[in-house]
């Protein structure tokens, strides 16, 4: 097998390689598809909130979600005993960073563990002022001072935060509602619960006492996983796992079927040797192991260093690439190369040993 | 020959057609290449199939083999009909009882000597015991020099003797030999049916060889002639000139 392997090269190469990139796409794509929300949610989840208040069927992508909770809803919430801290955010999509920037009451987004911690300039957001993370600052070269021009509104930049907060970008409530002509309006709530409060009671009693609102727990493990649960995703996904199988199916599957055509006469070799229908079968599935495996190796190294190559170009951007992502790109590539091989070892199989003999 | 020996002589046979007859079709044409074929041929016989081409010879010879199956008659080694059995299990007999010897030689380009007579090991199945070790048979054939080379680094007689190791390997009840000397100068044909006589003598070995060339034939111990699908002579001297055939 690996003597066959070896006399075919360039094919052998060329099969190999198609294999990697079926890999790479669902690694690389793949990874920063989930790699990119999964960091979101849990830096959603280090804000310190105990609660997200959304409207009842509101998307956890806040980008999805309008506008429409009332702010003053804030106040009420103050109110309810066990609750300790609520800050409204107003959530817009710049396109320009494709990218969310939020609406914030530095003040009150300030009494959650997760606030923003000033490394340079100020802790100042007012008027139009913007706060940004390091990552944002670092990749387009701004120092407090500096004007940036953010929803094609020109922002001064105030200060510079640690990198871990929610979003990147953080303009003042007020100038964001005005923005969007959206006064009083934000998309979501943080709350926090009072220290010593019993959470779970706080949810169920907020939950009754607010009908039509939605109070997700943070806690909630099942919002790092969240991504399967945005529309289109789960399908995006699929598409990008069926594309890559799909390549290594038809790459293997056309170079085993030029291997046995070429190979015709030395079926017949195998035949008259009393090789069965399965030996032959299984040495075309073994040669398609051996590339689709190389094909895999070769795919998850070079994913590897195209993470660590895009992270060092685009700060903001995360590549997930976790072992199960990489077991599965693994398992999808071994059965995407071993599937196409099934016809060429059937047709091969099947061979008439006479015909295959005289083959020139 | 007493009449004990009469009826030996005519039961033991480890390979037997009985009218065995092969006739092609394509569309509305219809090819007849083999009508009413009865061969027997004995445990550790040499017999050597002549005849002009076209005449059925490689056709009687994949019948034998089992890798066609026959549109009448029978096939019979050691008493299986092999005409009878489905595809898989004609595979078992051939693996099991049948070596096969080509005119091309047919071996792997990219396996060493040893790889190609190891393949037919493989072939074989791990559950055989092999009566012959690779080191020996290629040891008799005068290939120990040579069992790391591959097919293209050998001489024609080379390669013929590493197919007929790989033949010999498992020790099958039968050899055919397809033209083994067709391919090779007069000295490595020479060489190689001196091995073949060798391994009927010294083993016993049973072999049906075709050949064109008188010289091959004389060294088995019977040949059978055929002309238009049918045996007409079992011994005895050549009824057509074969070295006339290439002027026909």
């Amino acid at each position: 097998m690996a003597a066959n392997l070896r006399s075919r090269p360039t094919r052998t190469f060329i099969s190999v390689l198609a294999v990697a990139i079926g890999v790479i796409l669902m690694l690389i794509i793949g990874g920063i598809v989930s790699g990119t929300l999964n960091e979101y949610l849990s830096r959603t989840i280090g804000v310190g909130a105990d609660f997200m208040l959304q409207q009842s069927g509101a998307s956890v992508f806040y980008a999805l979600s309008s506008a429409t909770l009332p702010e003053k809803l804030a106040l009420k919430l103050k109110e309810v005993q066990g609750v300790g801290a609520v800050t409204p955010i107003l959530a817009n999509f710049s396109s320009a960073d494709f990218g969310l920037v939020f609406g914030i009451d530095l003040a009150s987004y300030n009494q959650f563990p997760g606030r923003l911690q000033i490394t340079s300039g100020r802790g100042s957001l007012t008027g139009d002022e913007v706060i940004v993370d390091e990552l944002y600052a670092k990749l387009h070269k701004l120092r407090p001072g500096m004007s940036l021009t953010v929803l094609n509104h020109s922002f001064t930049v105030s200060g510079i935060c640690r990198p871990g907060a929610v979003v990147r970008v953080f303009v003042p409530l007020k100038t964001l509602q005005a923005l969007n002509e959206t006064q009083d309006k934000v998309t979501f709530m943080f709350i926090k619960a009072a220290p010593g409060a019993d959470v779970s009671r706080l949810e169920a009693g907020l939950n009754d006492a607010f009908p039509g609102y939605r109070f997700r727990s943070t806690k909630d493990e099942s919002m790092l996983l969240a991504d399967t649960k945005m529309p289109g995703m789960r399908e995006f996904q699929f598409t990008v796992v069926i594309v890559s199988m799909l390549l290594s199916f038809m790459v293997i599957l056309v170079a085993m079927y030029t291997t046995i055509f070429e190979r015709t006469r030395e079926i017949g070799i195998l035949k008259s040797l009393g090789a069965s229908r399965s030996f032959i079968v299984g040495m075309i599935l073994k040669e398609t192991v051996i590339i689709s495996g190389l094909g895999v190796l070769f795919g998850i190294g070079i994913s590897e260093v195209a993470r660590k190559a895009i992270i060092s170009a685009f700060p903001t951007l995360q590549v997930s690439m976790t072992f199960t992502e990489v077991l599965t790109a693994c398992v999808l590539g071994l059965l995407g190369g071993a599937l196409g091989a099934l016809y060429p070892a059937y047709k091969a199989a099947r061979m008439d040993p006479v015909r295959a003999l005289t083959y020139e | 020959m007493n009449r004990a020996e009469m009826a030996a002589y005519t039961t033991d046979f480890i390979m037997e057609t009985v009218g065995l007859t092969m006739i092609y079709r394509s569309g509305k044409v219809v090819v007849p290449a083999l009508l009413n074929v009865d061969l027997q041929v004995h445990a550790g016989e040499f017999v050597a199939i002549m005849g002009p081409s076209g005449c059925g010879k490689s056709t009687l010879l994949h019948l034998l083999g089992g890798l066609m199956q026959p549109t009448g008659g029978q096939v019979l080694i050691e008493g299986i009909d092999i005409a009878e059995l489905s595809d898989a299990q004609r595979t078992e007999v051939r693996r099991r009882k049948v070596g096969y010897i080509f005119q091309r030689f047919n071996l792997f380009p990219t396996l060493s000597a040893r790889g190609n007579i190891e393949l037919a090991k493989k072939i074989h199945g791990n559950g055989h015991v092999h009566p012959y070790q690779s080191e020996q048979i290629i040891e008799m054939l005068g290939l120990s020099d040579k069992i790391n080379f591959r097919p293209a680094e050998l001489s024609g007689g080379e390669q013929q003797r590493v197919a007929i190791a790989r033949a010999l390997i498992n020790h099958p009840a039968i050899i055919l030999a397809d033209e083994p000397t067709g391919s090779l100068d007069s000295r490595n044909a020479q060489q190689v049916l001196r091995v073949l006589q060798s391994l009927n003598e010294k083993l016993n070995q049973t072999i049906v060889m075709i050949t064109h060339d008188s010289e091959a034939a004389s060294v088995a111990g019977r040949i059978v002639e055929m002309r238009d699908g049918q045996i007409f002579n079992h011994h005895g001297h050549l009824a057509y000139e074969p070295e006339l055939e290439g002027l026909l």
